[in-house]
């Protein structure tokens, strides 16, 4: 049985191109689904995929320079052991890395919410909880922007070379302790989970392998004057591994090549990208299939994700309207659909922290296993909550707890904080009028059928229908803009507009 | 391919045969014409398990930042003590002796009593192998109860619910705060998190009046309150499940359905109780009094939580840490007093066990800034009304260090064992995946 086989043209209507924008995107307006939907499968897809690396154009954010850290560091050294007060100058350093990935996180939504790319954000957000790393040990602005680009470069790409960029890549070299890795005292983090994290899988290799990785990998540096990733040839072993049946003087690059090939990886890979794009619990057919395509176009990303938009298994029952959207997807998706802007940072940054998936921040080397992980009491009164928020710019909670970022010192500056971030909080109610027809407004039937088009990827129960009818009826003659925004929260306050 | 267990509906649920007086549980008004229905076995293993209303309570508090443990149980007899800490160490005349060789820190008068009393246990020199001296890490390891060189996603807590308590009320672990802590992660994710009780709820757009408004009418119905097709709604105990299942187990769908019908009921529970009880014994101000008395008053309401969890930061004293820790420790001192308090008066402080912990003690010597940096072992507090008192653990020598560092002499997961295995009535062993030797300190 062909599994990808392509979709029939019979088949594409609203809700195929509605869910193709869903998946490959962070979700769509009416009209952008109805413009797919004219265009065709073919060549929607290719406008997604056919992008290339720099689409989009985005110069990094200002202060994104690498700087000496270790001119810095030594600078602090000195100080703390002339018995200064260093503090002052190290919680600066603190406020503005703070600061600085405050900005980033800023930097990446916006380029979800506006990208003509948005599958190359979309592939590096998922390159990103693969190869996860977080801020809280890399410490350092630069380098996550530095990860965050190097993982943009190749996410359309070819996946060997992407896994060879990330050997190299500072952020992650810290994060695994690569940097630390050598000759004498080999350091098997980066190399253990090189295999059991980003390439094969656990069970796929043996605690050899580890050894002979590690060995593999050794001569990684960071030049800490220019942040810069560099090779210290002095420092390499050279001797003769044995790595999974090769055999000779392998470095990291020949380690990469050697693991990319086991047909394991493709499948590895193949499970990844379908759970992340279309399903929880992928059967093993279509991982095979999937992992069969990957090792046809030789890992090449472009002709995979082509392959995987297209086919039917993608627009199965199982897969439409099934998805949990992540808090990413649903803070952008949202954003989108009530036609307005993302909140402020320090909003959004507490929103992703609240929802669980705080961008440079995964919570360990394993990244964000999605699905039902990201719903709990808690987080879905919050998503419910935080609704309301972008609807009506009300902030939930007295004093501004909704975006209460930790003080990072008591005393008189919470007070300036608390100030500016009351300033950070205000956010004006939406205009209904972007979506609600006037004529419509007092037609409760169509109105909700409209709006549900818009809102649910789910068909809704009659009952729920029904519910929006009578919330409307309920309020007649009242067909004020804060009516229309309090149908649309309480849309939003539904288990199925968690379904993407 | 796992077969989908979808939810009973309400009619179903009524038609079905009742279980008999399973515990009485404080129902909001709207659901008192509801039952649930489970077999006998299942309302067993339920029961026990959920009902935290009865049954025993542990308090799990964090201190964040790496509380320095050798100025909270000082070993003042210690010349090493004295020498190492020319401007921190605490003076002699001023400690709470407890034996020849270790007392209180002399803001700790409470915590003094408690100890008199016999309620109070100090586990001395508590740490693990290969210690981690960052924060996030270090914290991550005590949360999680994994050694030092693994990576564990799932907490010890998160755990626990799942080998014990599935098909348990969400509200089976409480975590006082903003974000769950990584001790609750969970396959099936369970437990609750809130800052406030009043604030763990579903706003309506319209501003809040306290009454139920309209508009929240409309959303119960869009939640699970509904008559027809939706899962039966019960009073929280296991909300529609059928024995064994598992939230995981359902259907997307229809485990967000499930969940949401959880969230609601969970808000409702806890707002009434925050609205009923409210406590008499005076705390003082600040995060954590704040904390423990949410806590006590969920306790005094019945809620049927097994687990509180509450934190409080500031310990990172690197510099200026005299006065600094003198406050923490006041601070500390004087809520778990008025906590005990609390609980006793209510008639609660048998049921209740809280342990303290701290992702690391600190360094022996103090640094130029008058403070100290990340260090490994330090003591822990465990009391309650069924607490065996007395010091337990050796205290580690001052002399011989690990690079300066404490050398642990009691490993944290064997606390965490015997608290699981003689607190909570679970195998510890299936929850930390091996063995730890036990203390008698229940």
């Amino acid at each position: 049985m062909n599994m990808l086989a392509q979709l029939p043209a019979s088949l594409w209507n609203d809700e195929t191109a509605a869910h193709l924008l869903n998946r490959a995107r962070f979700g769509a307006t009416p009209a952008e689904i109805d413009s797919a939907r004219k265009k065709g499968l073919v060549a929607m897809v290719r406008e997604l995929v056919d992008v290339r690396a720099d689409a989009g154009n985005v110069p990094p954010p200002a202060w994104a320079k690498p700087r000496n850290i270790r001119a810095a560091r030594m600078a602090l050294k000195a100080a703390k052991e002339r018995g200064e007060n260093f503090r002052e100058t190290a919680r600066q350093f603190r406020v503005m890395e703070g600061d600085e990935i405050l900005d980033l996180r800023r930097w990446w939504l916006e380029r979800m919410m506006n990208s003509p790319a948005p599958l190359l954000e979309k592939m590096t957000l998922f390159w990103h909880g693969h190869f996860a790393t977080s801020v809280q040990k890399v410490k350092d602005g630069y380098w996550m922007w530095l990860q965050n680009d190097t993982l943009r470069r190749n996410a359309l790409g070819n996946f060997a070379t992407l896994v060879k960029a990330i050997s190299r890549d500072p952020a992650m070299m810290i994060y695994l302790d690569l940097q630390q890795n050598r000759e004498a005292h080999p350091n098997e983090n980066w190399a253990r989970e090189l295999m059991e994290l980003f390439t094969v899988g656990i069970g796929n290799y043996s605690e050899d392998d580890i050894r002979a990785a590690a060995r593999a990998f050794t001569g990684y540096r960071i030049d800490m004057t220019t942040q810069q990733f560099r090779f210290a040839r002095m420092e390499q072993d050279l001797g003769t591994k044995k790595f999974m049946g090769h055999t000779g003087p392998l470095n990291g690059d020949n380690v990469i090549d050697i693991l990319v090939r086991q047909p394991a990886c493709s499948r590895f890979i193949s499970r990844k990208l379908w759970r992340f794009f279309v399903e929880d619990e992928p059967s093993q057919e279509i991982v095979d299939a999937i992992a069969s395509r990957i090792r046809a176009h030789n890992f090449e990303m472009r002709p995979v994700l082509r392959e995987i938009f297209s086919s039917a298994e993608f627009y199965s029952d199982r897969a439409m309207g099934t998805q949990i959207k992540s808090p990413l997807q649903y803070i952008v998706q949202t954003s989108k659909l009530l036609e307005t802007q993302l909140p402020s940072p320090i909003v959004v940054q507490n929103a992703m922290r609240q929802m669980g998936q705080i961008l440079f921040a995964p919570p360990n080397v394993k990244g964000w296993d999605g699905g039902k992980d990201w719903i709990t009491t808690s987080t879905l009164l919050f998503r419910y909550n935080f609704a309301n928020y972008l609807i009506s710019g009300d902030a939930m909670l007295p004093a501004g707890q909704a975006a209460r970022a930790k003080p990072q010192d008591a005393g008189l500056r919470q007070s300036v904080q608390r100030r500016q971030l009351a300033e950070q909080i205000k956010r004006d109610p939406i205009d209904v009028s972007k979506f609600v027809p006037d004529p419509l407004r007092d037609k409760p039937h169509q109105l909700v059928d409209l709006l549900s088009g818009r809102f649910f990827r789910t068909r809704l129960a009659e009952k729920e229908t029904n519910t929006f009818v009578q919330f409307l009826e309920s309020r007649k003659p009242d067909t004020s803009d804060a009516t229309m925004r309090e149908l649309v929260h309480l849309m939003m306050s539904t288990p199925k507009f968690q379904l993407a | 391919m796992k077969t989908k267990n979808t939810l009973q509906t309400r009619r179903e649920f009524l038609r079905t045969s009742m279980l008999g007086a399973a515990a009485t549980w404080t129902l909001p008004v709207f659901l008192e014409k509801t039952f649930f229905a489970l077999d006998a076995i299942a309302a067993n293993a339920v029961t026990q398990t959920a009902t935290g209303k009865d049954g025993t309570i542990l308090v799990v508090l964090q201190l964040a930042g790496g509380n320095d443990g050798l100025n909270t149980v000082v070993p003042y007899a210690d010349d090493a003590y004295h020498r190492a800490r020319p401007r921190l160490a605490l003076p002699d005349e001023q400690i709470l002796t407890i034996d020849h060789h270790v007392g209180l820190n002399p803001k700790l008068a409470g915590l003094k009593s408690l100890y008199e009393e016999g309620h109070l246990a100090i586990v001395q020199g508590v740490g693990y192998p290969n210690p981690n001296r960052s924060h996030f890490r270090s914290t991550e390891i005590w949360q999680t109860a994994s050694d030092a060189d693994r990576n564990e996603t799932h907490g010890w807590l998160g755990r626990y619910f799942d080998n014990c308590c599935s098909g348990a009320d969400p509200t089976i672990g409480v975590a006082i705060g903003e974000e769950m802590p990584q001790a609750f992660a969970a396959k099936n994710s369970t437990g609750i998190t809130f800052s406030r009780p009043e604030q763990f709820r579903w706003r309506a757009s319209a501003s809040n009046t306290g009454h139920m408004s309209t508009e929240e009418i409309f959303f119960r119905q869009l939640n699970g309150f509904d008559e027809e097709n939706t899962p039966a709604a019960t009073d929280g105990a296991s909300i529609g499940t059928l024995p064994g299942t598992s939230k995981s187990d359902l259907s997307t769908l229809d485990f967000l359905q499930r969940t949401a019908l959880d969230a609601q009921l969970s808000s409702d529970k806890i707002l009434a109780i925050a609205r009923k009880y409210k406590s008499t014994i005076p705390y003082p101000q600040g995060q954590l009094a704040a904390s423990l008395n949410i806590i006590a008053r969920m306790i005094a309401g019945g809620l049927t939580t097994r687990v509180y969890y509450a934190s409080h930061g500031g310990f990172d004293t690197h510099a200026g840490q005299f006065n600094t820790h003198g406050r923490l420790m006041t601070e500390l001192n004087d809520t778990i007093a008025a906590f005990v308090a609390d609980l006793k008066q209510q008639g609660n402080f048998e049921r209740v066990l809280l342990i303290t912990f701290s992702e690391f003690g600190r360094r022996v010597a103090e640094n130029a800034n008058g403070g100290t940096d990340h260090g490994t072992a330090a003591p822990m507090f465990v009391l309650g009304g069924r607490v065996k008192p007395g010091l337990f653990g050796k205290h580690p020598s001052l002399t011989e260090l690990d690079d300066g560092d404490l050398k642990f002499n009691t490993d944290f997961r064997s606390v965490y064992g015997t608290v699981l295995d003689s607190w909570l009535n679970t195998p510890s062993q299936i929850v930390l995946g091996r063995k730890f030797p036990s203390l008698a300190i229940l």
